[in-house]
């Protein structure tokens, strides 16, 4: 689980979440966004190093960023986040 | 023209053997060169511009996590040199996977590309050396990823050794189509109709071909190509280090040895990996040369002697143009 919790910055919806993370995870592995399901683990269904998924951190960093200041996904915490609903879940505790 | 980054701290033999093939670079080809490393180890040097980076990340270091922690580290901020266009090129004979992580997360992949891989040069006496890719960056892939190795490869390829229609191949355990792996039976049917930029497909080659003027550009998960590579280099050190005993062992075998001193040079010259200087990455928005461990003086000199080379001719946007067309 998250190391903090919450975070202070603009509110963003689970949804929301999701589509960020499919388009980016898309753009990473060369893949169509519609093809990823939540359900989909990182690694067996997806091929995703971990490298792609460093790539993927740091992109939702980028991104998420904009929506609040200084957000971060700490390395701790990576090797819990082995599918996309395990992504989505993260952020969006993280942002409250 | 710009600088190339060349990562002081990185390998056995930093900082000094670094130091001293960036300054023959500078000297006997007039590469501009951009030390990137601790202002205090590079002290008292005030002939080559420097980058200053606090951190360094170690041989054995986990290369994703240290990338993303040591942000003022000398391959992250050669990387970053690169991608702020402030470098055109950079080399590091430290960490293959940081190196690669850093050109990849902070150069950014090239689009269509699926996964960068790393292009070594080996020896073909009295041919074009062969392209092997991908030598190490990606143990587990699939056809997908392998056809676009070939293609990358042969662009390299032509840029690199000035190859028009580079003969692309599948490394496997026989030439017919049946044999090898799933992976590689599955990979010879997308490569029989693959365009590569001008160049074709020859079907499988054998670990014998390797250093033969049979192909231009071997193909092989990075598994199977770094298990080759390591073979060929550990292969020859031992032929070379055993023949050098063997000759003098007896005083007319030392003299025989004394005769033939130019020809032993030569062969030892075209098979010694310093000579190539490097490995590129393939796949990322810059040039990124991957120096060996051990790298000497020598092995940096050449390293940024392609670096600027590989720049020069831009064959990043040669890449991202042959897989804006093809895909």
């Amino acid at each position: 689980m998250p190391a903090e919790t919450h975070m202070e910055g603009a509110p963003i919806g689970r949804n929301e979440v999701l589509d960020i993370v499919r388009e980016r995870l898309a753009d990473i592995l060369e893949i169509e966004p519609a093809g990823i399901v939540e359900g989909a683990s990182f690694a067996d269904d997806l091929g995703a190093d971990s490298l792609a998924l460093i790539e993927l951190v740091e992109a939702l960093e980028e991104e998420l960023s904009e929506r609040s200041t200084g957000f971060r996904i700490d390395d701790d915490d990576l090797e819990d986040l082995r599918t996309v609903r395990d992504a989505v879940d993260y952020v969006v505790s993280r942002f409250g | 023209m710009l600088p190339v980054a060349v990562d002081a701290m990185g390998g056995d033999n930093a900082p000094h053997e670094i130091i001293a093939g960036a300054q023959k670079a500078i000297d006997d080809h007039g590469i501009p060169v951009l030390l990137v490393g601790k202002p205090e180890v590079l002290e008292g040097i005030t002939e080559i511009p420097i980058l200053p980076a606090s951190e360094v990340i170690e041989m054995d270091a986990e290369p994703g996590s240290s990338v993303r922690q040591m942000k003022d580290s000398s391959l992250v901020r050669a990387a970053e040199a690169v991608r702020d266009g402030t470098a055109s090129a950079m080399v590091s004979a430290g960490n293959t996977g940081a190196t690669m992580a850093s050109a990849l997360l902070r150069m950014g992949r090239i689009k269509n590309i699926a996964r960068p891989a790393i292009a070594t040069l080996l020896p073909s006496p009295g041919g074009t050396p062969t392209v092997l890719l991908d030598s190490g960056a990606n143990s587990e892939c699939s056809s997908e990823w392998l056809l676009q190795f070939g293609q990358m490869g042969a662009v390299f390829a032509q840029h690199r050794l000035g190859i028009k229609e580079p003969r692309v191949a599948l490394l496997s355990i026989g030439e017919e189509p049946g044999k090898g792996s799933p992976l590689i039976k599955e990979s010879f049917e997308s490569f029989s109709t693959a365009d590569f930029n001008g160049g074709s497909f020859i079907g499988n080659i054998e670990g014998r071909d390797l250093l033969t003027d049979a192909v231009d550009v071997a193909v092989a998960d990075g598994f199977t190509g770094n298990v080759a590579l390591k073979t060929i280099e550990g292969t020859m050190k031992t032929f070379f280090s055993t023949m050098l005993e063997k000759m003098t062992s007896r005083p007319e075998a030392a003299s025989a040895l004394e005769i033939l001193e130019p020809e032993f040079a030569e062969l030892f010259e075209l098979f010694h990996p310093d000579t190539y200087g490097g490995a590129m990455l393939l796949g990322v928005k810059g040039v990124c040369i991957i120096s060996h461990g051990s790298s000497g003086a020598l092995a940096i000199e050449n390293a940024i002697k392609v670096a600027a080379e590989m720049a020069e001719v831009d064959i990043v946007g040669s890449i991202k143009s042959s897989f804006n067309q093809s895909n």
